[in-house]
């Protein structure tokens, strides 16, 4: 018998058929004799999803694990305390000591121009926040989260604490930095201390400490709200 | 006629020798493939009975149609839909088709032979 194209082609595909019909026979056994159920396919459709779901969780699981190992419970109360102002503090730092000026007045000078007041203190512990320093005092009164200026006569009020010239005000911070950010040309201090005379020094220094908070922290009306995942 | 069958033969003996089963998730897919083998079997032997066998042409359309219903079947399990049973009835139906064509070819030439025989013994 010649063999033709038919032949070939037919018989091939044929083979596959027998090849394929084998395979799946034998699979199609396996599985009668491992789920009795006719919905196989369903089953082995949520079975793989449900094992890349295992595989996902299993990573996070170990994820969370390593989280929970490094997590250490003392060293973040203690970040919290020195947050809160618990806890005095020290470091490099500087130290700022500014006062009324001493410059005798001329009849026509208003000497209210030439005296520290209170939202001129606020601004210069402003520039020191938005400097970098870590911590702030004044008069060796420790600059809380909550703390507020306010004037009183002669004297600024620190939350209820009363202050009187000269304030010395120490920072907590890189002190170059620190120093740079307020004696930057055309800045806070030029335009607003430098320029009354007021009495102004800035030294750096390589320990400086700063107490701990003395007002009060308690929340009445805030709530902590919860994390959404 | 015994070509097909032949060939059934030796790909089942060499299916029985090569110890391979399909991963159940792709049971559908050999299904699929199996239903396109057949629907080109018999479509192959209706060709060769009307004398339109063209040898690339079956293998091609053979291997698109699977290839077709392969991916058919594969975006109904990304979809949630078993868009595969398209396919599934698209080759039951050529299948029947062919096999009728095939069975009428067949008897046409019986009865033609028959036909013709007795005509001339009639004669």
């Amino acid at each position: 018998m010649r063999i033709k194209s038919w032949h070939l082609g037919i018989g091939v595909v044929s083979m596959v058929l027998g090849l394929l019909f084998v395979f799946q026979l034998r699979t199609e056994w396996k599985m009668r004799a491992v789920l009795p159920t006719r919905q196989v396919n369903e089953l082995a459709k949520m079975f793989s999803s449900q094992k890349l779901q295992l595989e996902k969780y299993q990573n996070e699981n170990e994820y969370l694990r390593k989280q929970l190992k490094d997590y250490d419970r003392d060293r973040e109360i203690v970040r919290l305390r020195m947050t809160s102002g618990l806890v005095p503090l020290k470091g490099k730092g500087i130290f700022i000591t500014l006062s009324d000026s001493d410059k005798k007045l001329k009849n026509y000078e208003d000497p209210v121009f030439y005296i520290v007041h209170y939202d001129q203190l606020e601004l210069l512990v402003n520039e020191l926040w938005a400097a970098g320093a870590e911590a702030v005092a004044i008069n060796n009164y420790r600059i809380g989260n909550t703390t507020g200026f306010s004037c009183a006569g002669t004297t600024i009020l620190v939350d209820t604490k009363r202050l009187a010239p000269p304030y010395e005000i120490s920072a907590i911070g890189d002190p170059k930095n620190l120093k740079n950010a307020l004696m930057m040309p055309g800045g806070f201090v030029e335009q607003q201390i430098l320029s009354f005379n007021l009495k102004f020094s800035i030294e750096t220094a390589d320990e400086i400490e700063i107490p701990a908070y003395k007002g009060s922290i308690s929340f009445d009306y805030a709530e902590p709200v919860e994390e959404a995942k | 006629m015994y070509i097909p069958i032949i060939g059934a033969l030796i790909g089942i003996i060499i299916g029985v020798f090569i110890p391979y089963d399909i991963p159940i998730n792709f049971v559908k897919y050999t299904a699929i493939a199996i239903l396109a083998a057949l629907d080109a079997i018999f479509g192959g032997i209706r060709a060769q009975l009307d004398q339109k066998f063209v040898f690339y042409k079956f293998i091609s359309s053979f291997f698109t149609n699977t290839a077709l219903a392969a991916l058919l079947a594969y975006l109904g399990d990304i979809l949630g839909i078993d868009i595969y049973m398209g396919a599934i009835v698209v080759f039951s139906i050529r299948i029947f088709q062919n096999l009728s064509l095939i069975r009428e070819a067949i008897f046409d030439r019986v009865w033609w032979h028959a036909g013709s025989d007795s005509k001339d013994k009639d004669i």
